[in-house]
């Protein structure tokens, strides 16, 4: 007997999947599928393999939020809007109560230049970075950071019973006891892994559903996965020395490296040569010294500096 | 029961019922699409702990499938990647059993399933990113490419497809036909990739300890 289906058999499954896609399956193409199938009783077996294999793909395949851990329920609540009203709503009715999780949310914000370390009311610690602007709120089922603004690392206290989701804009990013950063960019979401598992998400199209773990880098917009790096521990830990308020630019550009204290620093730093900003730069600084900074790039590029104006930082 | 294949033998579907089968066909293959594809090698790998060859695993695998796909319904299931265990251990346990030569370290791995959950290294490496994806169907020659783009991306029918691009059904039926063929072997790539990546894993655990 021929047990293993052999390529040809795996073809003929894969000629009848495309015809099931169709429109038309008829009472012709039935009994033809079942005189296929009865030819061997492993074929409905492979047929459903095949099948699966080729609708697991397709974004209709709506997974009710795959679990992070195994044991967990699906979150069944919505998120984003729907979510946030529902904890609104939640800690209202808690407020009468005097339960522990009845704060309303609570939003937060950093001034330029400023990083802040806030614990969380359930053990989770976040470090917000500079110019950044969110609203933390924790129900009983859920517990929700919507990103408004900037960047912020998120070690979260594991609690398989409330998911912890950050959403920024229509990306979403969930995860159960694990580390990492979300930050909003004009072109879209990055999110780093430090530690553990990450899931991630666009609100309303399920294709762009993916998995992230502990030193995977992704960039995400509402519509496209436009970046996708795995296994750069080390890059990952650089993005995020402004956790201990140092930049570490890692044979980045200069171009990068300018915007970057920018993002920290009233007194902006303009790069007028292009092919000087295109440059590749170490080192670690403090990322409230753009002027240590600038004298760094003056000394081994030999530039020349203007600080004429107390705004600005001009390389030359 | 002597042959254990013979219970996948179902009654041929009377006339009338073609589209009810269908149906249901599609509805069991969207359950495993979402419930076991991701979590398969997974499954391999337990099995092939217990020593089976590739080609055992395959065809239990395959066995496995095909029980599922004579159910019914698939919606009593709770919890589908452990109803996936104990199947494919069922069925395990009954081919040692016929070689009469039962490896004792084998039963015994099979018995440790229960304590398993997929950690989350495992959870990831089983997954095909949805950029892998649009780098399979990339590289599929340009009219299939269009085709599959519209099909699984853009969701539209193949009769609509078929309108839009000026093809026969039957042409753009092809062309998804091919389509099938690449992502499945795309998959089977994926979970021998996945094995790389958990040893790879591995290594570098054992590096930073």
């Amino acid at each position: 007997m021929v047990t293993l289906a052999g390529d040809q058999a795996r073809d003929e499954a894969a000629r009848f999947v495309a015809r099931m896609d169709a429109d038309d399956w008829t009472e012709a193409d039935e009994s033809e599928l079942q005189a296929w199938l009865a030819e061997d009783p492993l074929r409905q077996g492979l047929l459903l393999q095949v099948q699966a294999q080729w609708l697991a793909l397709t974004p209709e395949v709506e997974a009710p939020a795959v679990p992070v851990e195994e044991e967990e329920e699906p979150a069944q609540s919505g998120w984003g809007r729907r979510g946030v009203l529902a904890g609104l709503a939640a800690s209202a009715a808690l407020a009468f109560v005097g339960l522990r999780w009845s704060q309303s949310p609570a939003a937060y914000t950093t001034k330029l230049g400023e990083i802040r370390r806030l614990p969380l009311p359930d053990g989770s610690v976040m470090t917000m970075n500079s110019g950044s602007e969110l609203t933390v709120s924790m129900a009983t089922k859920l517990r929700e950071v919507q990103l408004a603004q900037g960047e912020a690392w998120f070690e979260v206290a594991k609690d398989a019973q409330r998911p912890f989701v950050v959403a920024a804009g229509n990306v979403r990013v969930r995860a159960v006891g694990t580390a990492f950063s979300v930050r909003r960019r004009e072109t879209g979401v990055e999110i780093l892994v430090t530690e553990g598992i990450v899931e991630t998400w666009a609100d309303g199209d399920q294709s762009l559903r993916m998995k992230l773990e502990a030193g995977d880098r992704a960039m995400l917009s509402a519509h496209a996965v436009i970046d996708y790096e795995t296994g750069i521990s080390s890059s990952v830990d650089r993005a995020l020395a402004w956790r201990g308020g140092m930049i570490d630019l890692n044979g980045r550009t200069l171009y990068d490296a300018a915007d970057e204290f920018n993002r920290y620093n009233q007194r902006q730093i303009i790069i007028a040569d292009p092919r000087v900003a295109r440059e590749e730069f170490d080192g670690l600084f403090r990322v409230n010294d753009p002027e240590g900074f600038a004298e760094a790039v003056k000394a081994s590029l030999r530039v020349s500096l203007d600080t004429s104006n107390p705004n600005l930082i001009r390389i030359e | 029961m002597a042959n254990g294949k013979s219970e996948c033998l179902r009654e041929g579907a009377t006339p009338g019922e073609a589209d009810k089968e269908l149906a249901r066909r599609r509805g069991t293959a969207l359950w495993v699409a979402r419930e076991i594809v991701p979590h398969e090698a997974r499954v391999r790998r337990w099995l092939a702990r217990s020593r089976l060859s590739p080609e055992d695993v395959d065809e239990v695998m395959q066995e496995a499938y095909c029980r599922i796909a004579m159910l019914p319904s698939v919606d009593h299931i709770d919890r589908p990647l452990a109803y996936m265990f104990s199947i494919t251990r069922n069925l395990l346990l009954r081919r040692l059993r016929r070689q009469q030569v039962v490896v004792l370290e084998a039963v015994s791995e099979i018995e440790t399933w229960q304590d398993e959950t997929p950690s989350p290294e495992e959870q990831a490496a089983s997954r095909i990113s949805y950029e892998r994806v649009l780098a399979i169907i990339g590289r599929l020659p340009e009219r299939c490419r269009r085709v599959v783009e519209l099909r699984k991306i853009e969701g539209w029918s193949q009769k609509e497809i078929a309108a839009h691009l000026g093809m026969t059904e039957k042409a753009v039926e092809k062309q998804v036909w091919t389509g099938v063929r690449a992502i499945r072997d795309a998959w089977l790539q994926a979970e021998a990739l996945s094995e790389n990546r958990m040893l790879g894993a591995d290594r570098r655990e054992a590096r930073s300890w």
